[in-house]
């Protein structure tokens, strides 16, 4: 093996760190004025210095407002709460039989620098970070989605519109965790395992509305935990 | 610092944080959790930047942290590791040696790690390093022989 560490993986004579505080207006004069003057001359730097402009970021999560509809749903997500433990409900694809309750879905729990392997109704912490795995005995398009005490679904996993496929295995780790919001109660999770990756805002609408409609092909996993 | 200046700060320098994230975890994912992680840390711990002599430079050390705690995890789970698809997210042209170098810091000791990353990522020089971990020009030049030393040690036990 080739020592990887034998030369430097940055491409420019000024540092990362240098470019990057430069370009955030937070050098002095005297040394941005050294910086502008080695760019102007640097095609190297200059190239570096391109790559590191601002790009379009989500939103931060942990400061989300709390949402509008909760009315409405918050009495749908008490009577989807009710089943604390864990459902598995199956529908098979059109012409294919059920192969049985392989599937689960895990959530570990990171509360302060405590990580723990937590099941159906479990009480976490407003600030603990969950991050999910999955079981399932062939490759599968997963997504996990959630609706909240207020009745505000949304989808934890992936970030994209569409389950993302997951390779078969025991606990493989999905991999987006989140930190959990401020909004104390019972949430309950669903975890979609299915033959194609299907839309996932429609299913999360759905939840909003108070059930969920299981498309063709998926196994879904339901339960919840509580935040308190 | 408030909610608002946190999310204002987000918004103006979250890419920072984001990009250092990519080339450290090498993936997408891994990477926008590590934003959202690094802001909420100044949520729960709004006096951080206060001594900071460097907002960038306490972005960098916060997210070199979060991701080395990470490649280090993920070591640990290594049965976990083997089983997540490959990081398919595209990048500058040393994707592979990155990865090689990722491998590496997980089985570092975490400052030598830091320092490496500071280094050898960002092309820091040693002055520079010193100044963002709050050490001796010496002491990096220590930290990166011990990087080294470790790095050797690997390639006998493969």
């Amino acid at each position: 093996m080739k020592n990887p560490l034998a030369q430097s993986l940055w491409p420019a004579c000024l540092s990362a760190l240098q470019l990057d505080r430069y370009l955030l207006g937070e050098l002095s004069g005297a040394a941005a004025e050294e910086v502008r003057a080695h760019l102007d001359g640097c095609a190297r730097c200059k190239a570096a210095a391109s790559t590191m402009r601002p790009e379009p970021l989500p939103r931060l999560r942990l400061l989300r407002a709390p949402r509008p509809r909760w009315h409405r749903a918050a009495a749908a997500a008490a009577g989807l709460a009710a089943a604390a433990s864990l459902v598995i409900v199956l529908r098979p694809a059109p012409g294919e039989r059920p192969k049985g309750n392989g599937i689960a879905l895990t959530m570990y729990v990171k509360h302060g620098s405590e990580v723990r392997r937590a099941g159906p109704g479990e009480t976490v912490a407003p600030g603990d970070s969950v991050r999910f795995a999955a079981t399932t005995p062939a490759a599968a398009y997963v997504a996990v989605l959630s609706i909240d005490p207020r009745g505000h679904g949304s989808v934890y996993y992936p970030l994209g519109p569409r389950a993302e496929s997951v390779p078969a295995g025991a606990d493989v780790p999905l991999p987006l965790g989140t930190r959990l919001d401020a909004t104390v109660g019972e949430e309950k999770i669903v975890g979609l395992f299915c033959a194609s990756p299907v839309e996932l805002d429609p299913l999360r609408a759905r939840l909003e509305q108070g059930g969920i409609e299981i498309p063709d092909g998926c196994q879904v996993t339901q339960w919840s935990f509580v935040k308190r | 610092m408030d909610g608002a200046a946190i999310e204002r700060l987000y918004r103006s320098h979250g890419h920072v944080v984001l990009r250092r994230a990519r080339s450290l975890l090498g993936s997408e994912h891994d990477a926008q959790e590590a934003l959202q992680e690094v802001f909420a840390s100044l949520l729960r711990e709004p006096s951080a930047l206060r001594e900071a002599r460097s907002i960038v430079g306490w972005l960098y050390q916060a997210t070199t942290h979060y991701c080395l705690n990470q490649l280090r995890n993920r070591r640990t789970g290594l049965r976990l590791l083997e089983q997540r698809p490959a990081a398919p997210e595209a990048g500058p042209g040393n994707q592979e040696a990155l990865a090689e170098v990722r491998k590496l810091l997980a089985q570092m000791p975490p400052d030598a790690a830091a320092a490496v990353v500071c280094h050898h990522l960002d092309g820091m020089t040693h002055d520079e390093v010193a100044e963002l971990l709050g050490c001796s020009r010496r002491q990096v030049g220590y930290l990166l022989e011990r990087a080294e030393a470790s790095v050797l040690r690997m390639e006998q036990s493969a």
